[in-house]
């Protein structure tokens, strides 16, 4: 196979044709700018479109994706992405507005984000929305800002964000970024949030906790209530970190938890593809007490207009600019549409169901690493399986061979040699009787050939991947040869 | 319902496996007190035939740019996006898959990221590049952090015209850290007033923050800056529109140590601004300061090349609070889509774009100075677009528009001292036709 990186393919002569010429006097920059301000060549290809559709179509082929693969990434929450929603992001109407276009020729996209917020409000009880993060971490940042502001604001001199140790990084990597000093609080041995330490350890210089519920074990933090109340009554609040927020469509809401700030990744669990990494949206709803420093602006309707309000009183700023990931917005919409009230409270309670079939069907070939009824995803602990001389990075390579993503590998970091496995509600019990099964069979290879299982991935189009090679002799870059 | 799998038989099955009764049993460690006892406060499901036509409604009530002829610019370009592009994009084998950990079943993102890395470094003459940040002003605003934390300084700049919703980001970023900011503004020639910068750079600075294309789409003589910022051990940041880099030098060879921006102007739609994606690129000494992802080269077991995600003792996931950014998910898809247009459009055809837009830009330059009650303030150092002035500008915008022409980016909606100014842009999408149109309808409305 034709492994070549695209620089290498270059046709040198080859001239796309893909603009039309226009007929003012075409200007040579040479006249107009001196000489030390440009540059004097351009080094990229040139190639021809079948060349450049074929390279990267290969480069598809070696990929496993949600539509083609069995994904179950923990935390990630890799749901099928309805095509539908593709299409609809695709309109004209939509795709090719320009940020600063005239109110009234933009009156459906800020309708859409309004309409949006209706629904995201009700379905998680917080009071306003901004869609400006575009990230998971990017609505933490805005936030813990927003909390940090309020105290502020109230004169509260907090000092320190009280974080889990099953935490995402992301939660202890804004806080600091917020300038806060990170308490960890140990979880307990029944993987959450030990009360009586975070009882020791809330006082009033506590500005918020940052709680993801179900934690990153895939365990529901029952003391939730326990728990909000500790941190109010200090004049603390709480953050939701919604990743894993989807169990819990219908169920629950953020506002009922006590949680005060809430982000919800809309790539997560309203289903917008993740493209790689991104784009997503880490949109972030408030209980009142928050609407004051809410990044500005907002969408508002007044009779029958809807526009932007710059007016927040407290407002923390922006996030970045113009209004965030629109498209993804539009695709977030449509799913809601598709799904309905029931229809959410049934991807709730198939992720969940789905997440304890697979527990309940391989804790005996693997050790969970928490016993309790999981929601949406369940950690095993592959030590067992290390003893007879196979780590879970070996399993999940080896999973590799049989056409399955890799679960979340050794994560939440206070699970030793942790797999976390999210099936998400869009499998089918074929699918996760098929990845059961797989698992068992690898669990007996261990035993069986244990050689196969550290070797592997065998039909991957590349053999184990040398981490610590490319850490270690970093190559960022493509070189010209001989240069 | 959609999108959900299982029958019923499925879910007894499962139910049975488990032990549990009902999936209702599943949920028993749920405090009563929060569980809702009615069903959320929404519509029902809709069929795929009716939301689609709710939402292609909503979609008919934005009127597209093409049905104007638009002069907007201002951070959000409307180029030419070729057919092949958003073909390539749409493979379920990029759309659907996430953050190349597994490197193994991701070797495909992992070379297209690497070539994305290349294309930016090859642009800029930079050595490293991230796999891309959520968009260009918090692709600033890290950058800004990476000087904080390289200098150990705690003094900012920010030199001359900067898009104001980059400054506004880069003032909520920063918030929780401790820093200093100045902010030096245009001189009279719309450049950042080095005599000004000189006296301001001091040993306190961690770093100086410039546009090139500034915000008023001038060319800055950045050598000069990035020499003053340099002789206190300063850094010099530059924000760039990546497509003006086929023309103008590499940022490295002026000196510059940090370069970003947004990405969407290399094969990015309007998308009523998002998403695009951010960039940063750096020398190779800062490199461990980068935020996000990175992609290398590497070899697999038996020797074969293979590409996997490194460095990443940087991240938060692995670094937790002492990481250098919290960043997690990026704009993967549409760097990607950064890395096809440039393959597609290739070396001549990007250098023919930006030769196009460049020359539209400097003829509409020519044409409204000729019109009387026009001003221009600045010199033509410009690569798409330049600001103007006329008396009355809120009104002549609001003229011009009824007449289906929208003239620009209005200054003075966030600019005060600007309030007579427009930001005029032309991609190559302008035609000579439109261009005359507009100066020759400015002409009527101005003098009848």
């Amino acid at each position: 196979m034709d492994r070549r990186i695209v620089f290498d393919k270059d046709k040198k002569s080859n001239k796309s044709s893909y603009l039309e010429k226009p007929k003012v006097p075409i200007e040579s920059a040479e006249d107009i700018f001196s000489k030390n301000l440009l540059r004097s060549e351009l080094p990229l290809p040139n190639l021809g479109e079948l060349d450049v559709v074929r390279h990267y179509l290969r480069l598809a082929e070696l990929n496993f994706s949600v539509d083609t693969h069995f994904y179950p990434l923990g935390s990630c929450t890799m749901k099928y992405n309805p095509k539908i929603n593709e299409d609809l992001a695709q309109l004209e109407g939509f795709t090719n507005i320009h940020p600063y276009q005239d109110l009234q020729d933009v009156q459906g996209a800020l309708e859409l984000v309004y309409n949006l917020e209706q629904l995201l409000s009700e379905i998680t009880g917080m009071k306003k929305f901004t869609f400006q993060p575009s990230s998971g971490a990017h609505g933490e940042l805005a936030g813990m800002l927003m909390i940090r502001k309020f105290h502020e604001v109230k004169g509260n001199k907090k000092t320190k964000v009280i974080i889990p140790d099953s935490a995402h990084g992301t939660n202890p990597a804004t806080a600091t970024m917020c300038g806060y000093e990170i308490q960890v609080i140990e979880s307990n041995f029944q993987g959450l949030v030990d009360i009586d330490k975070l009882e020791r350890e809330v006082d009033e210089s506590v500005a918020a906790i940052m709680l993801t519920n179900p934690n990153t074990l895939g365990l529901f933090e029952e003391n939730i209530l326990t728990i909000s109340d500790m941190i109010h009554r200090k004049g603390g609040l709480l953050y939701y970190d919604g990743a894993n927020f989807n169990p819990l469509l219908g169920i629950t809401k953020p506002s009922l938890m006590g949680f005060d700030v809430v982000h919800l990744n809309l790539h997560k669990t309203f289903s917008t593809p993740h493209g790689c990494g991104g784009p997503g949206a880490g949109v972030v709803g408030v209980g009142e007490v928050l609407e004051d420093f809410l990044p500005a602006p907002l969408v508002k309707k007044d009779e029958n207009k809807f526009y932007f309000d710059y007016s927040v009183k407290h407002s923390i700023g922006r996030l970045r600019s113009f209004h965030g990931n629109f498209g993804i917005l539009v695709r977030a919409y449509a799913y809601v549409l598709r799904l309905g009230r029931d229809g959410l409270l049934r991807v709730a309670q198939n992720s969940t169901l789905s997440a304890n079939y697979i527990k309940e069907r391989l804790k005996n070939y693997y050790q969970v690493a928490f016993s309790k009824k999981c929601m949406h995803e369940v950690v095993f602990t592959c030590q067992n399986q290390k003893e007879r001389g196979a780590s879970a990075l070996d399993i999940a390579k080896r999973l590799i061979d049989f056409g399955i993503h890799p679960p979340t590998m050794y994560f939440p970091l206070i699970v030793k040699e942790a797999l976390m496995v999210e099936p998400t509600e869009t499998e089918s019990k074929q699918t996760l009787d098929y990845f059961i099964q797989t698992m068992i069979d690898i669990d007996r290879e261990i035993s069986l050939d244990c050689e196969k299982v550290k070797t592997s991935p065998h039909l991957a189009p590349v053999k184990r991947v040398d981490e610590v090679r490319a850490a270690r002799f970093p190559n960022l870059k493509w070189e010209k040869p001989g240069v | 319902m959609p999108y959900i799998l299982n029958t019923k038989e499925d879910v007894k099955e499962m139910l049975k496996a488990i032990g549990a009764s009902s999936v209702e049993e599943l949920y028993s460690l749920l405090p009563s007190e929060i569980r809702l006892d009615s069903p959320l406060g929404m519509p029902e499901a809709k069929s795929e035939q009716e939301a689609k036509k709710i939402v292609k409604e909503l979609s008919k009530k934005n009127n597209s740019i093409d049905k104007f002829n638009s002069f907007l610019g201002a951070g959000c370009y409307d180029h030419y996006i070729p057919a092949a592009l958003p073909f390539i994009l749409s493979r379920s084998q990029f759309l659907t898959a996430y953050t190349p950990y597994q490197a193994e079943c991701s070797q495909g993102i992992l070379q297209a990221i690497y070539e994305y890395q290349s294309f930016l470094c090859l642009l800029t003459g930079m050595d490293v590049s991230n796999a891309s940040l959520l968009d260009g002003a918090s692709a600033l605003s890290e950058a800004i952090l990476m000087s904080l934390r390289i200098t150990r300084r705690k003094k900012i700049i920010l030199a001359g015209a900067i898009h104001p919703e980059y400054k506004e980001t880069l003032y909520t970023y920063l918030s929780g850290f401790d820093f200093i900011i100045q902010e030096i503004e245009a001189g009279d020639d719309g450049l950042v007033d080095s005599r000004a910068l000189s006296r301001a750079v001091d040993e306190e600075t961690a770093s100086c923050v410039f546009s090139s294309p500034n915000f008023f789409g001038l060319i800055e003589n950045s050598d000069e800056l990035s020499a003053i910022v340099k002789s206190k051990g300063s850094l010099s940041i530059m924000l760039t529109n990546p497509l003006s880099l086929a023309i103008f030098k590499e940022p490295r060879l002026l000196g510059i140590d940090i370069v970003c921006g947004d990405g969407q102007p290399l094969g990015g739609g309007l998308n009523f601004g998002g998403p695009s994606f951010g960039f940063l690129v750096a020398v190779k000494d800062y490199l461990r300061q980068i935020p996000g992802r990175i992609v290398g080269k590497t070899k697999d077991r038996e020797g074969n090349d293979a590409y996997c995600l490194t460095l990443q003792t940087r991240e938060q996931h692995i670094r937790r609070e002492k990481a250098t950014s919290n960043i997690c998910s990026n704009q993967s898809l549409n760097a990607i889509a950064a890395a096809i247009y440039l393959s597609l459009i290739g070396k001549d055809g990007l250098k023919d774009l930006a030769t196009y837009s460049l020359s539209n830009a400097q003829y509409l330059y020519q044409r409204l100075k000729e019109v009387r009650g026009v001003k221009i303030p600045y010199s033509s150092r410009i690569f798409n677009e330049f600001v103007w002035e006329v008396e009355d500008a809120p009104r002549i915008i609001a003229e011009l528009y009824k007449k289906n022409i929208i003239v620009g980016y209005y200054l003075g909606s966030k600019l005060n001292q600007c309030k007579n100014s427009i930001l005029s842009c032309c991609t190559e999408k302008k035609s000579k036709e439109e261009i005359d149109v507009f100066v020759n309808t400015l002409g009527e409305v101005l003098h009848g």
